[in-house]
């Protein structure tokens, strides 16, 4: 425990999280204490679920290194869905709800299998199932919202709260717990950071890599249809926009909270933090008026920077920790015959 | 005696060039554009109404050519650029500034915008170069920062966000045809629009930049193998930078025929880039993997899908179902290109047995494969 | 004690485009029994390992493990089968800990869940086999490399295992934590576990083995012996096939007394070279021998200007050079280097023979706009395919295509094409069959003779006494000393020796 205390402090998560106590006193004092204010955190915390969710579901394809371009397209999809079976077809909102958590999982399915079975690069895979899915959300919906009046239970959820803070994010976090355990003790979760982390020796481990890109697209896939819960939840009504303006925050957040472009490692704190910090930011876009594409490139330039800085960074830590040179050629020699002495 | 057997072996070659061009994905990409349009001109003949379908089809084409392009630079070193729409929207933002505030002529505006999209190519792919992280991460964080900006600086610097003013001649461009263009009172066809020639322009200086110059030669080696490429004596850093530069600048050519073909310069402007810039090259047999590039394949490659649009737009068919469409011929065209490569593999005998147990391709940095030289 | 047969391979082939890597070979492990597996690079040991542990499947032949057949397909297979192995890649994951990298083959698990507890303690149980004092909690990536070879070990002892594979597991550790190991394959084999050991050292194969195979060129040349019957001699001469050594070797004259086309002066690199000196004249092989990571090939990229040279001088013609890139040293210097990872570095796969080949003459050819025609680019890249022999079906023919040796030419041709007059050769003959290599060497004395500089690496002993002129010994980044080459085996291998181990008592 204490030695965990102690890599908090060091870690980046601790400046992450000074940012987000920084950034919300700012806002609280130009806003006059206004952004303090039951209603104003609640909708802080209302509207902070889906970054959090969505950060997460792009860390986890990023975990195997892995990215998931369809992280919008599936949530917008599977929340129009369940938009579509409760309104039109009048199934009953739970279902609805349920339908929606279940139809982003299968999706994340079929972007792992279509990156496994085609061999194709998986961000190419998931552009042409965003494209697809974005297509077919459109011809769920049209240019008609959806009302949240069909699934009253779920909006009722979505005001409910919890110690004065949203039950949906509540929800948002028990995800991230349950992350941070499956990728700390389970086998399973260890076994996608292996993957991640060097496939060749994972592979000699007996530990299947395509498994563990197929586990990681279909469990971004399912956080993506969680994420479109809360949406049917927090949103007065669904349409085809839902899940359109997704993609920034959900690279933002871990990239921001610190995991590796690479693979092999997560950071659910600091994708949580990180995606604290986008929904502060934008929090002061509409505390002093600006536009919206204002947090775009704040945002986006902040992500530009961080990856150069961030590989800077671990080719440092890489030559540091480098074998001597000895030890760089892996083919072995002749030893030279008989004995000198 | 020898003038036979040089006539003999020209025609020869020829016959070979035949054979080997009836293997390309571009015959086939012909085939099936050619079969479409008799399929469709029989069932809707408005098809062939000239002004009003092949015309603003040919524009399409034009534009989306060069979109295609400016990707397949990128990937014939086996990079890619993401950010080719958000750079479509920069370079054109900084042509309808300088229209627009500047009062700057057609040719220094158009000069200037292209610059800046090169700019932003050097900036992707000087990040590339000097921190060895993937382009596609690179062009990713690049597209977010200048689609947060370009919005950004049109709300600031134009009124009801879009430059209007047009320079003489951009109508010219991008909305005349060659109906305008008249020699002793015989006019050109109103169904070819004059934008074509600027995308017939690059096509060529693209495609003599690949086939028959140095630099052009030495970017698909890159493509091939950068580190060989390097170790041959390739300047590969800065080819990267080069390569990125040269993308930034089409794209930025292409949103400003965009933006002659609409009649304004909005920051909107590259929005439908990103799909369509993959789908032209890799239908028209570009490899994602980089080392081979196919002009006349991305041209065609864009021409089928914008034919398969207009024959939906005729049929009334929404949008929808067009891009559910160009995601499954995406994905059809990748598994294509696997089979490609399968069959390559199979004839050049290379073990297939560790593909099963290494992972997938995916954006890793460095991708470890389980070494298949045989050393002791 | 009654032992029985453990692990049985018959008849395994396996081919490689252009080489094959592994022909009928035969291999019996007893229970209770310490293996030996020897041959030179590119023998075909790797590859064999590579089939018992499932990472390639072999194209012809049998396995059985314990009497019946076994169907081993992949890794997971393989440690199915009872099969454990120390690779000789170090293949760790750098983002966990020292236990965890232990234990994962087979997690201790709890439900879905891990049981750390269990991890640290089998993990100290594993360090604990061979003594060693290492917190399982340590992150892997602040291990030392023979530390990291050590924790590979532990990895392989961890599972319950009949049959032990450890490939070159002494390569980087010291004596001390090899004699450890040894304790523990020897307790492992008293309790009947077949260890199959694969080693270079004569030393230690001979102090700790019952039965020794050898592989040369990818076949069997001693199945299965008895170590006792053999001596020492014996195994190497199996091994480097004294046939090859005993090449007939062309009257060469070298001029001494011309100076030096490339003279390194006391040269220290950022890679870690010290002191390094070296001359080559035109007409000449210079050899230069050295054992694993010894800096031969970083020397190679220092003069390249791939890595920095921070002392000393450099002279190339007797100029005064710092070269920054290899295209300057290609086209001001005409330095060339065929490089020891022909597929990874040397050739392009997927492009034809007339760019393998032109890539270096581009600039050459280079006419207004940067054009270069085709046709003088074909036109002078035939002439190197005839020069050389290489067979190809056409120009047009991708270079993936070809047979090792062929590329391996056109790797060689690219250089001659640019008319390099200084050439760093690294183990042009790896992965080669033994009948190309004869053609091989006779391109290179041909070179030689031409006039070309040539500057050879290679770690094949027999290779370097038959081809060098003078041969440089070097040992951790230093140069240990340098004879002249009478191209007498015994004679040679003997002063190398002495070079290669006066220097490490010295340091």
């Amino acid at each position: 425990m204490k030695r965990s205390t102690l890599a908090f402090l060091k870690s980046q998560n601790l400046t992450l999280a000074a940012i987000v106590i920084v950034g919300a006193a700012l806002i609280g004092i130009t806003s006059g204490g206004g952004f303090f204010n039951p209603i104003s955190t609640r909708t802080f915390f209302l509207f902070l679920a889906v970054p959090i969710l969505i950060g997460l579901a792009q860390m986890i394809t990023l975990s195997v290194g892995q990215l998931n371009l369809a992280v919008g397209a599936i949530g917008g999809f599977s929340a129009c869905f369940a938009g579509v079976l409760v309104a039109d077809l009048g199934l009953p909102a739970w279902i609805g709800g349920l339908a929606a958590v279940l139809v982003g999982g299968i999706a994340g399915l079929l972007n792992g299998w279509l990156v496994v079975a085609t061999r194709i690069n998986g961000f190419i895979v998931t552009l042409a199932t965003m494209t697809i899915l974005t297509g077919v959300q459109y011809g769920l919906v049209g240019t008609r919202t959806i009302s949240s009046t069909a699934w009253q239970p779920i909006v009722d959820l979505g005001k409910a709260s919890v110690l004065g803070v949203p039950v949906i994010f509540w929800i948002a976090l028990i995800v991230a717990l349950l992350l941070s355990f499956a990728f700390g003790h389970t086998v399973t979760g260890r076994r996608l950071l292996a993957s991640g982390g060097n496939s060749v020796a994972a592979q000699l481990a007996g530990i299947s890599n395509d498994r563990s890109v197929i586990i990681a697209h279909a469990a971004s896939g399912l956080l993506c249809g969680v994420a479109a819960f809360v949406t049917l939840a927090s949103l007065s009504g669904v349409n085809q926009s839902v899940g359109g303006d997704w993609l920034l925050p959900s690279f933002a957040a871990p990239i921001i909270g610190g995991v590796s472009l690479v693979g092999g490692s997560v950071a659910v704190l600091g994708t949580v933090l990180a995606s604290t910090i986008l929904r502060l930011v934008d929090s002061a876009r509409a505390e002093f008026q600006l536009a919206p594409s204002w947090v775009n490139f704040v945002v986006g330039a902040v992500v530009l920077g961080t990856v150069a800085l961030g590989r800077v960074r671990e080719a440092q830590d890489a030559r540091r920790n480098a074998p001597p040179p000895a030890s760089l050629s892996t083919r072995p020699e002749l030893t030279p015959v008989g004995d000198p002495k | 005696m020898t003038s036979t057997l040089k006539s003999g072996s020209s025609a020869h070659l020829q016959a070979g060039a035949l054979r080997r061009f009836v293997a390309t994905p571009s015959f086939f990409l012909l085939v099936i554009i050619f079969v479409l349009v008799i399929v469709l001109g029989s069932i809707k003949p408005a098809f062939f109404n000239g002004p009003f379908v092949i015309a603003p089809l040919l524009t399409g084409i034009s534009i989306f050519t060069v979109v295609g392009l400016s990707q397949m630079v990128v990937l014939s070193i086996g990079h890619m650029n993401l950010a080719v729409g958000p750079m479509a929207a920069f370079g054109a933002m900084f042509m309808g500034l300088s229209y627009e505030l500047w009062d700057l002529p057609l040719v220094l505006g158009l000069a200037l915008g292209i610059l800046a999209g090169a700019a932003m190519g050097a900036l992707s792919g000087w990040l590339v170069a000097r921190t060895g992280v993937n382009s596609f991460i690179v062009t990713l964080a690049m597209s977010f920062a200048l689609i947060g900006l370009v919005p950004t600086v049109y709300s600031w610097l134009s009124a009801g966000s879009a430059f209007t003013v047009k320079p003489d001649g951009l109508d010219e461009i991008g909305r005349s045809s060659f109906s305008a263009i008249c020699v002793n009172g015989a006019c050109g066809s109103n169904a070819i629009p004059l934008i074509v020639i600027p995308a017939l322009g690059v096509m060529l200086l693209i495609g003599y930049l690949y086939s028959h110059t140095r630099l052009g030669r030495e970017l698909l080696m890159t493509g091939s193998n950068v580190d060989a490429a390097q170790l041959s004596g390739i300047p590969t850093g800065r080819r990267i930078v080069l390569v990125h530069s040269l993308s930034g600048a089409l794209a930025a050519l292409a949103g400003f025929l965009l933006a002659a073909s609409t009649g304004s310069f909005t920051p909107g402007i590259g929005q439908e880039f990103m799909l369509q810039s993959f789908v032209g090259p890799i239908l028209g047999g570009t490899l994602l993997a980089g080392g081979y590039v196919s002009v006349t394949g991305t041209l065609l490659g864009i021409t089928l899908t914008l034919v398969i649009r207009k024959g939906l737009d005729l049929f009334g068919v929404g949008l929808e179902t067009l891009n559910v469409l160009l995601g499954v011929i995406l994905l059809i065209a990748l598994s294509s290109d696997q089979i490609r490569l399968f069959f390559g593999r199979r004839r050049t005998r290379r073990p297939a047995q560790v593909d099963r147990t290494s992972p997938p391709p995916g954006p890793k940095l460095a991708q470890p494969s389980v070494p298949e030289e045989i050393s002791a | 004690m009654s032992s029985t047969i453990a692990l049985e391979a018959n008849g395994l082939s396996k081919s490689f485009p252009g080489v094959k890597a592994l022909d009928r070979v035969n291999l019996r492990l007893m229970s209770g029994e310490t293996h030996a597996l020897m041959g030179e690079n590119g023998a075909g040991k790797s590859t064999l390992i590579k089939i018992l542990t499932g990472v390639h499947r072999p194209d012809e032949g049998a396995l059985s493990v314990a009497g019946s057949i076994a169907d081993i397909h992949s890794p997971a297979a393989a440690m199915h089968a009872g099969i454990g192995v120390v690779h000789q890649e170090r293949n760790v994951i750098r983002g966990f800990t020292v236990g965890e990298n232990i234990v994962m083959s087979r997690m201790p698990r709890r439900g879905p869940r891990v049981d750390w507890p269990a991890v640290r303690r089998e993990a100290k149980r594993c360090l604990a086999l061979l003594d060693l004092e290492l917190d399982p909690d340590t992150p892997m990536a602040r291990l030392s490399s023979a530390q990291t070879q050590l924790v590979e070990i532990a990895r392989g002892l961890y599972t319950e295992t009949s049959i032990l594979l450890l490939d070159e597991p002494t390569a980087s550790i010291s004596d001390n934590e090899a004699d450890r190991l040894f304790r523990v394959v020897r307790r492992l084999t008293e309790q009947g576990t077949a260890v199959l050991f694969v080693s270079h050292k004569l030393e230690e194969v001979f102090a700790h083995c019952d039965t020794v195979s050898v592989l040369r060129d990818g076949r069997s040349v001693l199945e299965s012996e008895p170590l006792s019957a053999h001596s020492r001699d014996e195994i190497v001469d199996v091994m480097v096939g004294r046939s090859l050594a005993a090449l007939e070797v062309p009257e060469r004259a070298v001029d001494r007394s011309r100076p030096p086309v490339l003279e390194l002066s006391d040269v220290d690199t950022a890679s870690g070279h010290r002191g390094v000196s070296l001359e080559l004249r035109s007409g000449e092989i210079l050899g230069l021998y050295g054992l694993v990571g010894a800096g031969r090939t970083e020397l190679a990229r220092a003069v390249l200007g791939l890595d920095r040279v921070t002392s000393g001088s450099v002279h190339v013609r007797g100029a005064r050079v710092s070269i920054r890139s290899v295209r300057q040293a290609l086209e001001s210097y005409r330095i060339g280097y065929v490089t020891e990872n022909r597929k990874e570095e040397g050739v392009f796969l997927a492009q034809s023979v007339t760019r393998n080949v032109a890539i270096t003459v581009w600039s050459r050819l280079e006419r207004m706009l940067g054009y270069v025609s085709t046709k003088s680019e074909r036109a002078l890249v035939q002439k190197y395919v005839t020069e050389l022999d290489i067979r190809i079906s056409g120009q047009r023919q991708l270079v993936g295509q070809l047979s090792g040796g062929n590329q391996q030419k056109v790797s060689l041709a690219k250089w001659l094409a640019a008319k390099t007059e200084i050439l760093i050769i690294d183990e042009p003959t790896v992965g080669i069959d033994v009948r190309t290599k004869r053609s091989f060497y006779d391109l290179i004395w041909k070179l030689a003779d031409d006039g070309l500089a040539i500057l050879l690496i290679s770690s094949d002993l027999a290779e370097m006494i038959t081809l060098a002129d003078r041969i440089a010994v070097m040992d951790r980044f230093a140069i240990t000393g340098e004879v002249e080459n009478s191209h007498d085996y015994d004679e040679m291998s003997q002063s190398i020796i002495r070079l290669i181990h006066g220097h490490a008592a010295v340091t």
